[in-house]
Parts: C-alpha cells; structure tokens; sequence
C-alpha cells in the first residue's frame, strides 16, 4: 500500500504567557492508505495536536508533514482548505454540528462547498441511520445520534482520510462501540484511511493499529514505523 | 453550484430565525438607531422647510431690495433738523389725525365704523424717484407699494354735554353827589320854605346841610327834602364795567364702546402680478387681484382666520365694499399686511393719490444685489433699502429659536444618533460573531474557505441590516406621523418701525405674525441615510468580525470555548 502521510520531527510549541508548552515534541511517522490507526494516551499527550496537524487544521512549529508527498506546511491556505474540504473528513469529541441547521443541512455544510447535494446528505444520513431525523435540529437528537450525522457529514465528501478526536468522549460506552463500529465499517466501505485519537485503551483495542502518545511523543505500545 | 447558494441561503435564514432572540435584539437595536436617525432628520429637514419659508421674505415675493423712506430720528436732534424734522413732524400730523374727532361721526347714541389709514413710520416718495431707481444699472424690476397702519374704529358716538354755573357777586361803588348850581339851590330855597322849613344856608354848610338835614329854625320833613330837590339829582346814574374772565372747565371724554383694532393695509400693483409686496405665489385659496384692479382685496390666512373671513366674504371700508377674492400666506418681512388692495383703491381712501411708500426692487441678477444696493442708497440717501437677509435678521419668534436650536443641536443629535446606531449595529454584529467562533473554527475544518465563511456572516449582516433598516423606518415613520399629528405650531413675527417712535399715544409700528404648524417631512434621502447606515454598520462589523474568526487557524478556532 502506498505511502500516505511521512512525518519528520514534527513539533509543536505554544505559548502560554511566558512558558512554552511543547505539545509534540519530535514526531516521526508514516501512515499508508487505508490504516486504521488509533492514538492513545491521557490528555495532554498531544494526540488532538498530532491529528489537528494530519488534518491540516494547524501547522507544524518543526518539522515536516508530507501527505501524499506534499509538505501542508508550504501549501497556502486556499489550498489548505481545499484538502480539508475534499480529502480530509473530521469526526470531533463535542461533535460541532451547528446548533441552527438540521441534521440534513448539517451534512450539506460538508457538501455545498463542492456543489451542494441534497440527495447525497440524505443517502449518508440513511447510512448512518438516521434517515427519519433529517429534519431534527442536534438540540433534539441524542449525543450517539449527533455524532453519528458528523459520521455522515465527514464521510459525505469520500474523503481519503478520517479523523476522529475523542468521538465517544462524550458517549456512554455502548453508544461509543457503536460509533467506532459504524466508523471502521464505513471507512473499509469508502475505502478511506481511518485515525482515531482516544484515552479509551478498551477502544484503542479494537484498532489493527495502536499508537500510545505521553507528552508529545510516542511511548511503548508499537513501532512508530508503518506495521 | 446553484443548490450550494441555496443551501447558504437556507442556512442564513436558519441562523436568524433559529436564534431567534438574538434577531429580535439586534433588530430592535438597530431599529432604534435608525428611527432615531430618521425623526432627528426629519425635524430638522421641517424646520428648515419652515424657515426658509418664512424667514426668506423677500425671495418669496420676487424682489431683491425693499426701499422706504423713514423719518431720521438722530439728524440734527429731532425736530430741530432741517429736513428730517420735518419729515418727523409731517408722520406725526399724519399719524394724529386718527385721534377720533367724535362731533364728526355723526348723531349721538348712532353706531358707526370708521377705518383711518396712518402712514405709520414710512415716508411716501416723490413720484420722480421710482423712476429715478428704475434706471439704475443692474435693476431688473421695480414696482411700487403702500403699506399703511389702520385702524378700525367702532361704537356708538358719545354725547357730550357740559353745564357752566356761574357764582353771584356783589358789587359796591361809592360816588359823590355834585352840589346843586345857584338857581337850583335857590329853587330849592324856596320849595322848603313854601313847604314850611328853613333852607340850609349855602356855602358855611352846603354839603352837611344836605346830609345832617340842618340844625334850628323850622325842620323840614324827610317828604320835603326829596321833593325839593332837582330833578337831576334825584335820580343818579353812573355806567361801570366788571373786569373780562374765562371760564375754563376740563371734560372727561365721555365712556363709550368704541374699539380701536389695528391691522396693516397694502396696496399692490396688481398689474405686475409676479412681483410686488404680494405676488400670485403666495395666494393658497381663491385667486390673485385682477389686472384691472376692481374692488377686490387679498387677505392674509392669520387675518381671515382671527376675523372669520373667507374668499368670497365682503370688506367694508368706509363705505367702499371690496370683495374678498383670494387668501394669501405672505412672508414674514418689512412689507406684509394683513389686507391687500389694489394700489390705486388704497390710494384714494387713504387720500393718498398717486403715493407711494414702498418701492420693490428686483436685480437683474442676483450677483448684482449689492451693487445695486449701494447705488439706490448713494441716489436717495434718505432711503432704507433692506435686502432679503437685513430683513430676516428682524423676525424673532419660537420658530426662529427652533430653528437655532436645529441647525446646532439638531445636527449633533443627528450625528450622535447615526453614530449611536451604528456603533450598536457594530457591537450586536460584533458580538454575535465573537460568540460563534468555534462554530466558524468548524466551517474551516470542514474545509470552508475564509470567503466562504466571511462571505456567509456578512450575508447574515446585511439582512439584519436590512430588516432593522426596515424596522427603523416604519418607527421613525411612526415618531414622525406623531410629530405631525401633534403638530406644535412655531410662530415668527417681524416687527419694523419704532412702536414708541417720537411718542406717539398710536403704535406706528407693524407687526406680523406669521405661525407653522411644525411637520417633519418624509424624505427618501433621510430614509435611504438611515437604513444605509443600518447595513452599513451591522455590515462593516459583521464582515470585520467575521474576517477576525475565519483568519484564525480552525485549530485555534476550535479551541475557542463556546
């Protein structure tokens, strides 16, 4: 399988008023298509860091993050967004729906950018099961439900890459079985490379693969290298 | 891509009606400020109106210039200069006639109306100098006026009777008596002795005989004594004359009913119809005097309103009736008047054949006002001639304050009202944005691009623009049919002429009155200032808000607590 992201001393600092936080600190990784990667570690470790820098969601202090041989720290931010928008799909702890739109509408966000599609959402809500609460605002769904439209909204585009922070963080834990199942089920379906950060170690189980984080780097469980 | 501009419209549609709460607030806020905007403006916009109305005077009746002649009070002290006292003493004749001569009215205990026409403090001109003005370099126009005080008498004539009584007197002469001549002493003489008594003896006691009646011999009775004496004697008769007296009483003018009112009077050249102290402009009802100049008379609203006159009613004056023809609203200003006659009609019941007193001057162009100015001052120097803004500095009044107040206060209200409602449209914007800056963060990380996310929050600002522009139009809207329904009236009133000019016991000065109703006019421009500054502000801040969020990192974006 190809080689889907190269990651060198990848770090990353910030400042909290006169002390810096070092957040990553000298990260090297190469993930390939299709992975099923989990990123386990308590709070803090730097796994939201690492996925927000896979994700492009954020630039590296240090370091290179080369995704399909380009490097997102050169790339300007129109492109940024583009990659966001057509390659990556975000699955967050809070879910992040927006709190005025519908179910429905909350996956059409991911999908008018690229042209709009009404029948697209609805065939993604029917995916996730959730067909007979598209017109539900989130205030009205439950929080399996809410994370299951995110599923729907991340995977809408095909995205080539999933990453999902903390998605049962907020779930009981049959609830958050059920996400993960979903998640990995539809991934595999879509052909789409799957990270998950978690501090569930229950959850970061069922993941071919595990990478455990403390304080910004990689610890013990597995090779940083591609398995 | 057309479902994707959908979709944001739904979206933008979501966002306001879903956060529902915030809407109103930020509709109401807006609103206000807009409404604010709009009412201030308006009533300062009304004001104006108002003023320009009737404190431009003289643009109203086509005239450039207005020139009288006054009577000058400082030169040489009154009465003792040569020329003005004259003028002084001739105004003041002119101004006593009206000083009631009550034998004749007519009959005692009859009712009668009189109406006298006082030249007030204007000089009437010589005939020659409105020709010599007319032909002055840079008039355009002239044409003549008199205006004239009236005074409008009504009663029953008194009667008036004095009773003289004069005292009794008593008068005393003392006078002596000439002694009688020889022979009518010696007839005498003989009369006693015929009557039987010695007869004084003439000479040792002549005088003392006549009065002590004698001493010894026969006494003669008192009978006797007047029955001699001589004829011319008996009876004495002397002529005197009692010194020449007057008699002087002052009488108390008898009470009566008779009012005075006063009003002013013009008379216009009605020939000339687009210019002169009243002009075919100002006529709000009925129609303008006929060139042909018959009995007909213009009346000014405030008149014909205090009066119950209205066009068509008849005016009665001195026994000449003239038909109301038409109502005017004449501006405030030196030569306004109550009632309007044809020049010619005024002058023969003011006795004023042929006079005028006021002469109008238009410039051929209004560039050349003041030229033309100097040049009448330096041709009649005893002339006033006032231009429309010497004349405007003369009205006072409410709406003259108001109108103050309005071109100072009134624009910083404006100002601070268009500033206020911008800043809260700014800060509602503002704050609206900076509470959703990790649902944007979100936008970002779903792969918007900044456009596309500031584009989306100012399309959110525009419409709250929009609606609280409309909002704050249909408030203002609603102060301002308010304003007009309640509608405070402002009056101005302009007063030429000296009212204790040279003592006078009658008011030679005219005052007119002129009274607006304040409205607050509608514009489309005041409208268009509020509602652009409504979607201006709620814009710039939107987009201003909005390019803050969406320039963050969606990371630090997300990492933004709610």
């Amino acid at each position: 399988m190809a080689i889907q992201y190269e990651l060198s001393g990848v770090a990353k600092f910030f400042e909290r008023g006169s002390a810096t936080v070092r957040a990553l600190d000298g990260v090297d990784l190469e993930i390939e298509a299709g992975e099923f990667l989990a990123l386990e570690g308590p709070s803090g470790s730097g796994k939201t860091t690492l996925l927000q820098l896979l994700g492009a969601l954020d630039r590296p202090s240090e370091g290179t993050v080369l995704f399909e041989g380009r490097d997102l720290a050169k790339l300007p931010d129109i492109q940024l967004a583009a990659l966001r928008l057509r390659s990556f799909g975000f699955v967050f702890q809070q879910f992040n729906l927006i709190p005025t739109l519908t179910a429905i509408e909350n996956v059409e966000v991911k999908l008018a950018p690229v042209g709009g599609g009404r029948e697209k959402a609805l065939q993604m809500l029917e995916e996730v099961g959730l067909a007979g609460r598209a017109d539900h605002l989130p205030a009205h769904m439950s929080g399996g439900e809410q994370q299951r439209v995110a599923i729907a909204r991340a995977l809408s585009v095909e995205p080539r890459v999933v990453l999902a922070d903390e998605p049962t963080g907020n779930l009981d834990s049959a609830t958050g079985g059920e996400i993960i199942e979903l998640l990995s089920g539809l991934a595999a379906e879509h052909g789409s490379t799957v990270i998950v950060a978690t501090h569930d170690a229950g959850l970061a189980a069922r993941a071919p693969r595990r990478l455990a984080m403390r304080d910004g780097r990689f610890a013990g469980l597995g090779a940083p290298a591609a398995a | 891509m057309f479902a994707s501009y959908v979709f944001y419209a739904r979206y933008l549609r979501n966002e306001l009606l879903r956060r529902r709460t915030r809407t109103i607030v930020t509709l109401i806020g807006l609103g206000l400020g807009v409404a604010l905007v709009i009412a201030i403006s308006s009533l300062s916009n009304g004001l104006d109106r108002a003023q320009k109305k009737t404190l431009n005077p003289l643009a109203g009746i086509g005239t450039d210039l207005t020139v009288t002649l006054a009577p000058q009070q400082n030169q040489g002290g009154g009465f003792g200069g040569p020329g003005g006292g004259g003028a002084s003493r001739d105004l003041i004749q002119a101004n006593q006639s009206v000083i009631t001569d009550l034998s004749k009215l007519g009959k005692p205990g009859t009712h009668f109306v009189h109406d006298f026409f006082l030249p007030g403090t204007q000089l009437t001109f010589k005939r020659t100098d409105t020709k010599q003005i007319s032909s002055i370099a840079g008039v355009g126009g002239v044409t003549q006026g008199l205006t004239l005080l009236a005074q409008h008498q009504e009663g029953i004539v008194p009667k008036i009777v004095a009773t003289l009584k004069t005292q009794a007197k008593t008068i005393t002469q003392v006078r002596k008596i000439p002694q009688p001549t020889a022979a009518e002493f010696a007839a005498m003489q003989a009369c006693f002795a015929k009557l039987g008594g010695s007869a004084p003896t003439p000479g040792a006691n002549g005088g003392a005989g006549f009065g002590g009646g004698g001493g010894g011999g026969a006494r003669p009775d008192r009978g006797a004594f007047s029955k001699c004496l001589p004829a011319r004697l008996q009876k004495l008769r002397a002529t005197f004359t009692s010194p020449s007296q007057t008699l002087r009483q002052v009488l108390n003018p008898p009470q009566t009913n008779i009012t005075t009112t006063a009003y002013t009077i013009g008379g216009v050249d009605q020939t000339n119809p687009t210019m002169g102290i009243v002009t075919t402009a100002q006529v709000t009802k009925g129609r303008y005097l006929a060139v042909a100049g018959g009995r007909e008379a213009l009346i000014s609203q405030t008149y014909a309103a205090k009066h119950s006159l209205k066009v068509g009613s008849t005016l009665d004056l001195n026994g000449t009736k003239f038909t109301v023809v038409g109502l005017v609203a004449p501006p405030l200003g030196g030569q306004s008047a109550d009632v309007y006659l044809p020049l010619k009609q005024l002058q023969t019941l003011a006795n004023e054949a042929g006079l005028a007193n006021v002469v109008l001057v238009r410039a051929s162009s209004s560039s050349n006002v003041a030229s033309v100015q100097k040049a009448i001052e330096k041709a009649l120097p005893q002339a006033q001639v006032a231009s429309s803004k010497q004349v405007a500095a003369q009205i006072s009044g409410s709406l003259v304050d108001a109108s103050n107040i309005s071109k100072n206060l009134g624009f910083a209200l404006s100002v601070i009202a268009a500033v206020a409602a911008f800043l809260l449209a700014a800060l509602l914007a503002l704050s609206s944005v900076g509470k959703r800056t990790r649902e944007l963060g979100t936008l970002k990380a779903l792969g918007w691009t900044q456009r596309m996310v500031v584009r989306q929050i100012a399309g959110e600002s525009l419409a709250q623009g929009v609606l609280g522009g409309v909002f704050g139009i249909l408030f203002g809207l609603l102060i301002i049919a308010a304003v007009n329904a309640f509608g405070p009236t402002l009056s101005a009133s302009s007063t030429t002429g000296d009212s204790s000019l040279l003592g006078l016991g009658v008011s030679t000065a005219r005052t007119a009155t002129s009274s607006v109703s304040l409205s607050a006019p509608v514009g489309v421009t005041v409208l268009a200032t509020g509602f652009g500054l409504a979607l201006l502000g709620g814009l710039v801040a939107g987009t201003a808000g909005a390019m803050r969020a969406a320039r963050l990192r969606p990371a630090d974006a997300l990492r933004q607590v709610d």
